[in-house]
């Protein structure tokens, strides 16, 4: 019998379109891209796509110190940015477990920030913090909380703020929506049991509800992974990296050398340098995942 | 005696701060959102006022007039077409995203086969490759293939967008069905196709409309590959047209509101209908093994 | 006609090997148990007849059509699944016509076979509600009643008691056991419960790891297990087993107590030979609160350690030769721990099997 009409062909047929999209749109162009990177390509002289200059981009990289603090803005901009949003997302589940009321409608409104553009969420917030028709500006006038117009979008550090402001509003659902499903799902015996040996309410919490919410809290951080980039799309809108390259990210970075300065090559390679961030961030919360669900299952 | 009063008090207080709280909580989460639609609806003259307007006095559809070109001062963004643009685009990404996602999320929860771990993870570390970083040689083979400024191109990009964490989430909504129903079903006279489409689909569909949901979202937001792949009015989407209004130094707030209520309300009623469904899949398809 | 055939069935998974060979008639119209503790192989079994499972080695036969790679729908079967595995989203009509359906039954016919299946069945009040509506026990019925509407050739069971309570299994099994005598047709009942296994049984297969143990019928393997395993495993409270070695023309324990050889084993048995004796707790009671007084016995003095009185009778849990041994006292008496009594072992019904290899002396 051929290969493809046997039994143990089925779950490879199933998954051939899948894997066909994914060699097409991404393994091809990571590849061309890794070429690419060796190349001095530029998008103005189609035939320096042939122009192999081996590793000079990256050492270029190497070198380059705006890239460098690209890179550590964009480091600790996601460390920030994470740890924030799992505190935050930890406490509003908590919050919403302990309310007797209309748990079901708060869960739908935390919903929505996630649906949202990520473009959309930047022209909100550039919106919101702009220093002369904002409304932040205007309400902190109107409580006479400051007196002149703060420069939200203008001030380096209060920029970096306002990025990872409306980051986090946008996110921090995700870790609220999955800590509070692993609380609803929680069973009661273990908490009682806790009771009954002499647990105080902290450690309870330490060594009972926290241990089994981790592997929803591993769920969370393996979804964000896979789209921490859309920030891209915030600072574009909110700032585009200015003032000055004070909210440069990496992502913003290789639009710029790449479309804007239309070196391709330069930018392919820090392209690589950041879709191998990513990729070890995915695959470091998906191991995570994978061991808590283990651990977990020793349990039940 | 008044030990229990005491209680009793810091109880009710305890209650009213857990209140209050979550009345704060609320307000953080909607009046961003909230913001933008109450100016969609206000003349350029209030958005602009100061010191502010809160309540809208006046207020107009006029904005929306102007950005779809039916007011007398019309807006050169030729939004309707973007619109157009994005709805097609998403669509049709969504339809083959689930058909894919379909076949493949059934493969993972029901077979067992070589690989089946590690093809899991590898379509999940594609989907980590950030979006401007894929643009750049998706638009270079793009353009060499001619489909860049096509909805075609961004169509194809979308589907592989959608191809992960659909399976991920119908992998997890096939899991909850007990293999025994499909097995009763084929004991029954089904083949296994049949089982399939009379058993196992019809228990997964709301599962799978969520799922469908969740991939429009994602091409209807998605912004950074489609700012380097659409150019023109005949691909061009929404969160891309956004853009236009910022264009040029200053900024038609007015318009850029009204048009932000056009990519809001799609996405607020879509996910209002399936939020359930899509909470239940993400954690499943994680936690249960 | 539909008798099954195991011959030599093989079932591995990679290279772990669950089912070792398994050799099995199963007559038309029999009611056959398959029973034996979780992982010996008897779902794996019975999922290879269904067709649910690939078989890696031997022949299936139903009736005269080897089946091996036919797939369920061809089988002719019908299955009760432990957790019953109803169609969640059709109602209970629906539920019981959907094999019909899809065979293409007229609509009229699947009425009348439905309301038939039901009527046996005590449903026709359920006919328009969704399994969440219905009781554990309803929901067996249901399951049941989708097995019988189609007139298969062969109905299995896999362990569709184990999900109820105690008093409403009782209930199921004598269902289980009328239907069978109504609708005469070939049943393979999978269950880990002996008493299931006993009351429902016109044959029983007890297994162990992926092995047949032993088949007979229900008295047959009550009587002459063959070996410890089965001893222990059929009849409740389990059988007593005592090390020993025959000497001086009797079965003499490890403390030096000697039992006379029950005469219908001894000359099954020579000097020296190391076995095990077993006997029922049925078999042991104080003197004069037993089931049988005469025939060949032994009396020992033992001291009670324990005695959990059942109303008319009392499990006593008491001592010999270092090793816990249950007894059972007939008669409403109250026995206290630390009392001692003197016990009679009834020896007509007790067996020795080979220390070595667990099997009954008799198969030598």
């Amino acid at each position: 019998m051929p290969f493809w009409r046997r039994e143990s062909a089925i779950p490879y047929l199933l998954l051939l379109p899948a894997l066909a999209i994914m060699a097409l749109v991404v393994a091809f162009p990571l590849i061309f891209s890794l070429y690419t990177s060796f190349t001095g390509y530029r998008l103005v002289r189609p035939d320096s796509l042939y122009d192999w200059v081996g590793l000079r981009n990256y050492s270029r990289i190497l070198q380059d110190y705006d890239f460098w603090v690209a890179f550590g803005r964009t480091v600790l901009f996601l460390t920030v940015v994470l740890n924030v949003e799992f505190l935050l997302g930890l406490g509003i589940a908590l919050l919403i477990n302990r309310i007797t009321w209309g748990q079901r409608t708060l869960r739908t409104i935390m919903m929505f920030p996630m649906m949202f553009s990520p473009i959309l969420v930047g022209f909100q917030f550039k919106f919101m913090f702009n220093d002369n028709i904002g409304i932040v500006n205007n309400a902190l006038q109107s409580l006479g909380l400051s007196d002149g117009a703060i420069a939200w979008l203008v001030d380096g550090k209060l920029a970096f703020f306002s990025i990872a402001f409306a980051e986090v509003w946008m996110s921090t659902s995700v870790f609220a929506i999955l800590l509070l499903a692993g609380l609803f799902a929680m069973p009661r015996d273990p908490l009682e049991a806790a009771k009954v040996d002499g647990c105080n309410a902290w450690q309870t919490f330490r060594h009972i509800t926290l241990p089994f919410l981790m592997p929803f809290a591993y769920i969370a951080m393996a979804i964000r992974s896979l789209d921490v980039a859309r920030a891209y799309d915030i600072v574009t809108v909110m700032t585009d990296g200015g003032p000055a390259g004070r909210t440069e990210l990496l992502w913003t970075l290789i639009a710029r050398v790449g479309y804007d300065n239309s070196r391709m090559g330069l930018a392919n390679a820090m392209a690589y340098v950041s879709t191998i961030l990513s990729i070890l961030f995915t695959w470091y919360f998906y191991r995570k995942l994978v061991a808590a669900r283990r651990y977990m299952g020793g349990a039940q | 005696m008044t030990a229990t009063v005491e209680s009793q008090r810091s109880k009710a207080l305890k209650r009213a701060g857990l209140t209050a709280l979550t009345f704060l909580l609320m307000v953080v989460m909607c009046v961003p959102g909230l913001w933008v639609v109450l100016s969609a609806f206000r003349p350029n003259a209030e958005i602009l006022a100061k010191p502010p307007v809160w309540i809208p006095q006046n207020p107009t559809f006029d904005n929306f007039r102007k950005i779809f070109g039916l007011g007398t001062d019309q807006v050169a963004i030729p939004v309707g077409s973007y619109f157009m643009n994005s709805l097609i685009i998403a669509l049709t990404s969504t339809a083959i995203a689930l058909m894919i996602g379909m076949a493949g999320g059934y493969a993972f929860a029901r077979y067992r086969f070589r690989g089946k771990g590690g093809i899991f993870l590898g379509l999940m570390l594609f989907r980590a490759v950030p979006g401007i970083a894929l643009s750049l040689p998706v638009f270079i083979i793009w353009s060499k293939m001619g489909i860049i400024d096509t909805k075609l191109g961004l169509i194809i990009v979308y589907v592989s967008l959608n191809v992960p964490f659909t399976i991920w989430l119908i992998d997890g909504f096939f899991r909850q069905i007990p293999l025994s129903l499909s097995e009763a079903a084929q004991v029954d006279g089904c083949t296994r196709w049949q089982a399939y489409w009379k058993i196992e689909f019809p228990l997964a569909r709301s599962g799978i409309a969520a799922a469908g949901v969740f991939a429009f979202l994602t091409s209807w937001n998605e912004f950074a590959l489609a700012s380097q792949l659409t150019r023109s009015t005949t691909s061009k989407t929404l969160p891309v047209g956004l853009l236009d209004f910022t264009a040029q130094f200053t900024i038609d707030w007015a318009g850029m509101c009204a048009m932000a209520v056009i990519i809001i309300v799609p996405a607020l009623i879509l996910t209002f209908l399936v939020q359930k469904h899509l909470i239940a899949g993400l954690t499943f398809g994680g936690v249960k093994g | 006609m539909a008798e099954i055939t195991l011959d030599k069935v093989v079932k591995k998974y990679g290279g772990l090997d669950v089912v070792h060979g398994i050799d099995l008639q199963i007559a038309h119209e029999e009611f056959v148990v398959l029973v034996g503790p979780s992982g010996c192989g008897k779902s794996t079994t019975l999922r290879m007849i269904a067709g649910l499972e690939d078989i890696s080695g031997g022949l299936v036969k139903i009736g005269d059509r080897v089946v091996n790679d036919l797939p369920p729908r061809k089988r002719n079967i019908s299955m009760v699944f432990q957790n019953y595995a109803l169609y969640p989203h059709m109602n209970v009509r629906e539920n019981l016509g959907f094999g019909l359906k899809i065979a293409g039954e007229a609509t009229a016919s699947i009425v009348k076979r439905v309301d038939e299946a039901a009527e046996i069945l005590g449903l026709t009040p359920l006919l328009d509600r969704t399994p969440a509506e219905l009781s554990g026990g309803q929901r067996q019925r249901v399951a049941m009643g989708r097995a019988i509407v189609r007139r298969p050739d062969v109905f299995l069971f896999d362990e569709p008691l184990s999900n109820l309570d105690a008093k409403l299994r009782g209930q199921m099994r004598a269902e289980i056991k009328k239907l069978h005598q109504k609708v005469r047709t070939t049943v393979v009942y999978v269950t880990h419960d002996q008493v299931e296994a006993m009351t429902l049984a016109d044959r029983i297969v007890v297994m162990r790891d992926g092995r047949i143990e032993q088949v007979g019928s229900p008295m047959d393997v009550f009587n002459h297990p063959r070996t410890t395993f089965v001893a222990t495993f059929i009849g409740s409270p389990p059988m007593n087993l005592l090390p020993a070695t025959i000497s001086g023309g009797a079965v003499r324990l490890a403390d030096g107590t000697a039992v006379p050889i029950p005469d219908r084993l001894s000359d099954r048995v020579h000097e020296g030979r190391r076995v095990t004796l077993g006997i029922r707790p049925d078999d042991i009671s104080p003197v004069g609160h037993g089931l049988s007084q005469d025939g060949p016995g032994a009396e020992v003095e033992m001291e009670v350690e324990l005695a959990e009185p059942l109303g008319m009778e009392s499990l006593i849990y008491t001592r010999l030769a270092g090793q816990e041994v249950q007894a059972k006292l007939y008669g409403p008496r109250l026995v206290q721990p630390g009392e001692r009594l003197s016990f009679r072992m009834a020896l007509d019904r007790a067996h020795l099997f080979d220390a070595e290899t667990g099997r009954s002396v008799r198969e030598d």
